[in-house]
């Protein structure tokens, strides 16, 4: 098999050809996936036994903060793929990737924290997962000051880089930090490898939000990228053609 | 340009422009003020909250001489003949590190012992916390050179700084007060112990190439 397909993706041009059609349909199974998710869990799954109807919060929670982790990965290996193989779409993933990855983190805090008024009595604990999703939040933000407030395009790319490969290095030292120096939260709530811990009834929705929250991401990140292409490439003849021939 | 000749510049360096290592020692002790002033003086208090009180006190301190680390070498000029030298910049930013810790914490623990008299430390914690300090700052200093090269060509650059290397900084005081809080009620603290060596290990290796990395990509 060939890998030449894979191994043009690296350049903008290729990139923006071939994934030009797709994030409009990725985005519409997103919202279908989605409202079917949010349909299902919030008006026809049952209650539970001691949380009553406060747990449906679950359905947006869980994938937020699953999301949340998943990009960060991602900016991390796109980080080194960066610093080793100076590939160009890498930093225009990065770029993409961190206010998205940014806003999950924040959606899964504030889940939380409404979450844990009902069933803790209180709105902020200093338990290990909250605060390594906090920390998370603040990597987050870290990416995006560097690239915000260097100037040069080179060398906020660089840093970029820089700061989400040692934040991903980091990142299980966090998780462990704060895991054996105080924890209330339960363990991981959703696997797909291990049989569910919850009815099927109530597993169900949440499998739909979480692949309903991945394809948006996918297909928000891609937008962004495109948009990141047209900005850095605007000055190449294939963008102009592209853009004309879009009938502009 | 030799690997010796360049420890002698910035031995001769460090030397000239003391003041710096003053500023930041006497940092360190004003924030260390601020926590028996603005909080409460009690001994009950502070003897529970020495350590934290210490370490947070050196993690500021010690961004605070690190955001200045490569600013100079950067205006004048250094950065560029590290680059072209042909020796490994890695090496040279370790070297780099590597004295500035020695002038930063040196009197940091030589200070340890009349601070933890000043807060109240129980007798038992001070060695941990000694230990503590002697493993986690050469941690810190070699996660805050990579904010330090990262906004060097920056006039403000301190404040992106802090909130690159700050949330790095949080497992290091975790397990650094964890170990003087185990002493405290005299449960074995290796574990913790172990840990911070292991954090110092991976950021010995990974910490000077990403340097140097944001040394080059800010030269250019």
């Amino acid at each position: 098999m060939s890998w030449a397909w894979f191994h043009r993706l690296g350049s903008p041009k290729w990139f923006y050809g071939r994934f030009k059609a797709w994030p409009k349909p990725l985005f519409c199974l997103a919202c279908l996936c989605l409202v079917v998710a949010m349909v299902w869990g919030l008006a026809i799954a049952p209650p539970d036994y001691q949380q009553g109807n406060s747990f449906r919060i679950i359905y947006v929670h869980v994938p937020a903060a699953i999301l949340a982790q998943s990009c960060y990965f991602a900016m991390g290996i796109a980080g080194i793929v960066y610093l080793v193989w100076q590939i160009k779409m890498s930093p225009i993933f990065l770029q993409a990737a961190a206010p998205f990855g940014a806003l999950m983190a924040f959606t899964a805090l504030l889940t939380g924290s409404i979450w844990g008024k009902p069933t803790w009595g209180t709105w902020w604990v200093w338990d290990a997962r909250l605060t390594s999703v906090l920390v998370l939040l603040f990597l987050y933000m870290g990416v995006i000051a560097v690239q915000s407030a260097l100037e040069e395009r080179p060398l906020a790319d660089k840093a970029a880089a820089v700061v989400s490969v040692v934040g991903l290095l980091n990142l299980p030292i966090i998780k462990y930090s704060v895991e054996w120096w105080n924890t209330l939260h339960q363990g991981a709530t959703f696997s797909i490898t291990e049989p569910p811990s919850m009815p099927m009834a109530m597993w169900l929705p949440l499998l739909f939000a979480v692949i309903g929250l991945y394809l948006l991401t996918a297909a928000v990140i891609m937008w962004r990228m495109q948009t990141e292409i047209m900005r850095r490439e605007a000055r190449t003849q294939w963008l102009k053609q592209e853009v004309l021939s879009d009938g502009i | 340009m030799t690997y010796f000749s360049f420890l002698r510049a910035e031995c001769c360096l460090v030397w000239r422009r003391k003041q710096n290592v003053v500023n930041s020692v006497l940092f360190f002790l004003l924030v260390i003020v601020l926590f028996p002033l603005g909080i409460d003086a009690t001994p009950m208090f502070l003897s529970k909250a020495a350590s934290g009180i210490i370490w947070c006190a050196a993690a500021l301190a010690i961004l605070t001489s690190i955001d200045s680390l490569f600013k100079e070498d950067y205006h004048d000029g250094s950065l560029e003949q590290w680059l072209i030298s042909g020796l490994s910049v890695p090496i040279l930013v370790l070297i780099k590190m590597t004295l500035h810790w020695l002038f930063i914490a040196l009197p940091l623990l030589l200070l340890s012992p009349i601070l933890s008299e000043v807060l109240y430390l129980p007798d038992n914690s001070f060695w941990p916390l000694f230990l503590s300090i002697v493993l986690a700052t050469p941690s810190l200093f070699l996660l805050g050179g990579i904010g330090s090269a990262i906004t060097v060509s920056l006039r403000q650059g301190g404040v992106l700084m802090l909130l690159i290397v700050l949330p790095l900084y949080l497992p290091i005081i975790i397990f650094a007060t964890s170990i003087t809080k185990a002493a405290q009620v005299g449960l074995p603290y290796d574990a913790p112990l172990a840990i911070l060596a292991a954090i110092f290990l991976v950021s010995l290796v990974v910490s000077p190439l990403m340097t140097a990395i944001s040394i080059k990509a800010s030269v250019n």
